[in-house]
């Protein structure tokens, strides 16, 4: 019986996706650049101004395990909202196939659009109560800037990875990503367009890594 | 093979677009400063216009220029400052051949400034002085090259009529045949573009109303010269206003009014005995409408206008167009306008009634592409007919590049 028993957890095992099976954790810090934005809205042309001035978005880094992974059946929906003509959050990590809401609280219209090669679309003008709330689908990896066509100042990303094991750190460079399959893996950070730093890692079951991005 | 060598060539300047893209990006940031924990914003932005235009002689609108096809580059400077949360500046200057297209040297401008105090977060008061646009209709809101879906003004902002702001007519023939032997800048439209006139306004929002009054140095119609308060001061103020009615983000509406005096000083010795500039004003009377939805925007405007004329009397006018927006695509998107301005009637003083100035009709029809969100080729055709007077056409074409950063 016992035989049995463990005859058939070596018949199912190699079928259940790596994920249910990690284990291994990895944290540590990421430089994150000194600089912030604190956007200037344009009001030259517009009779009636709110007072008030934008949120400024610290600089925040993605922090993802690079390989190829299982296909997940199903990904949940995630949103970037307009607020205070700012896109909340400003940095947004999806995986590949992820569909993405972008739904309005502002009294005004937006116009999002982005040009990447990631990812090209318009959403047009739609008031903050149309339903559904408009959306696209990030299929491709790659890095997709947000704007308004109104609102020059506003900018957000949503970075497309290819990976199920991605987290952003805090503002201070921390984070911590656990769950993570056993392995020899490259672990990645990304810090702006232009800065992605890796470090190869070699995850155990049940240990935690310290990996640290200077 | 044209299409295709055309195609190959929006290619490879998309190509070359991304690649400089990342550098605007960098240089955006650059140009983004903030002090005092970010109480202090300065943002230095601008664009690069490259324009070309080909059309008959005389030249349509306020374009100046002898020759028939005009090279028109320009280079526009933004400054806009954000202090604390109520108080705003901004600056606006241009290295061009002049505020309209022409054939001119070089000239490098400072065409708006202004101080702008918001004491209250949601907008129901605002305070601005300095040098700016006029609040009176829809259009000053997209008038630069960016955001124009044309490369030039609606046909009320820029069709020169029989009014001249330098001297006054001396009689009623004077007035409607003069036109033919003096230099088309010597006269007016009903309002000069944008209206960068120097003086204060107050304006802030109530519920679904939004409201806007100005007071200026100069008259809607006023050339650029006279907009500078080294040029002309309040002496004799213009006063604009603007009510708007926003019943939800896809409609808006507005009434606008404007009166005041539009001869220059140097016209004064021209005026009859005993009259002075101020007894010769210009009235508007505007109603605006926009709408837009998803990928649609469609504007209107439409102006009754009256100037008081010495030695003529009443010279009315009626101005509208209808102008729509279409992106077809992310980076393509069409747009057409439809103009029209009619002239009413005056005796000429021998027992005819003529019109002041020619009725004309105009249709633009313009195409933009977006390489990047900082690149953009416009290309425009019109064509202008007088439905009455010497019935002239006009076609004109015209292609603009554009970068900003």
């Amino acid at each position: 019986m016992r035989w049995r028993g463990l005859l058939w957890c070596s018949a199912i095992l190699p079928l259940l996706p790596v994920a249910l099976l990690a284990s291994a954790t990895v944290e540590g810090r990421v430089e994150l650049p000194k600089s912030h934005s604190a956007p200037v809205q344009a009001k030259r042309y517009q009779i009636v101004t709110k007072g008030g001035v934008l949120s400024t978005q610290p600089p925040l880094a993605v922090v993802y395990l690079d390989g190829t992974f299982p296909e997940p059946d199903s990904l949940p929906t995630k949103q970037v909202t307009q607020k205070d003509l700012t896109f909340i959050p400003a940095l947004l990590p999806v995986r590949v196939g992820t569909k993405v809401e972008f739904p309005s609280l502002d009294d005004t219209y937006h116009n999002i659009f982005s040009y990447s090669p990631a990812k090209r679309f318009d959403l047009g003008r739609y008031r903050p109560d149309e339903r559904p709330v408009p959306s696209q689908v990030f299929d491709k990896p790659g890095l997709v800037t947000l704007r308004c066509d109104i609102h020059e100042h506003m900018r957000g990303l949503i970075l497309v990875l290819n990976t199920a094991y991605f987290v952003m750190t805090d503002t201070a460079g921390h984070f911590r990503l656990s769950g993570l399959p056993t392995g020899h893996y490259t672990l990645k950070a990304w810090i702006d367009s232009k800065t992605t730093r890796e470090q190869p890692v070699d995850l155990k079951n049940g240990q935690t890594l310290h990996v640290d991005f200077p | 093979m044209k299409l295709h060598a055309f195609s190959l060539c929006l290619f490879a300047c998309t190509a070359c677009a991304f690649e400089i893209d990342d550098f605007l990006d960098q240089l955006d940031t650059a140009l983004t400063i903030s002090a005092f924990q970010d109480n202090l914003r300065a943002r230095l932005s601008g664009t690069l216009d490259l324009e070309i235009y080909h059309f008959e002689q005389p030249a349509p609108g306020l374009i100046d220029s002898k020759i028939d096809t005009l090279f028109n580059p320009r280079l526009t400077l933004f400054l806009d400052t954000q202090i604390g949360s109520q108080i705003y500046f901004f600056a606006h200057s241009q290295l061009d051949r002049g505020f309209d297209p022409s054939d001119h040297g070089a000239q490098v401008r400072l065409d708006e400034y202004a101080l702008r105090i918001t004491p209250w977060e949601d907008g129901r008061f605002t305070f601005q002085a300095g040098k700016f646009a006029t609040v009176v209709g829809n259009w000053v809101q997209r008038h630069l090259s960016w955001d124009n879906p044309f490369i030039n003004a609606p046909l009320v902002y820029e069709n020169v009529t029989a009014i001249r702001d330098k001297y006054a007519p001396y009689s009623p023939a004077d007035f409607i045949y003069g036109p033919y032997y003096a230099q088309k800048y010597a006269f007016n439209p009903v309002i000069w573009g944008p209206s960068y006139a120097n003086g204060f306004s107050i304006s802030g929002k109530l519920g679904q109303f939004d409201y806007a009054i100005e007071m200026k140095n100069a008259s809607l119609s006023s050339r650029p010269e006279s907009w500078l308060i080294t040029e002309n001061g309040f002496e004799n103020p213009t006063f604009s206003s603007r009510v708007g009615f926003r019943p939800n983000e896809a409609w808006n509406f507005g009434f606008s009014a404007s009166e005041g005096p539009y001869f220059r000083r140097e016209a004064e010795p021209t005026l009859p005995p005993g009259r002075n500039i101020d007894d010769y004003r210009e009235f508007v009377l505007g109603q605006d409408a926009s709408f837009a939805w998803h990928h649609l925007q469609v504007w209107a405007e439409f102006y009754e206008a009256r100037f008081q004329v010495p030695n003529v009397g009443d010279a009315d006018t009626f101005a509208y167009y209808i102008e729509a927006k279409y992106k077809f695509t992310p980076q393509v998107f069409g747009a057409v306008r439809w103009n029209q301005q009619l002239f009413g009637t005056i005796n000429d003083g021998f027992g005819h009634n003529d019109q002041w100035s020619p009725n004309l009709g105009r249709i633009d029809i313009a195409a933009t592409y977006r390489f990047t969100p900082h690149v953009q080729l416009k290309l425009q055709y019109d064509y202008q007919h007088e439905t009455t007077g010497e019935g002239e056409d006009n076609h004109l074409v015209a292609a603009q590049f554009t970068i900003r950063f």
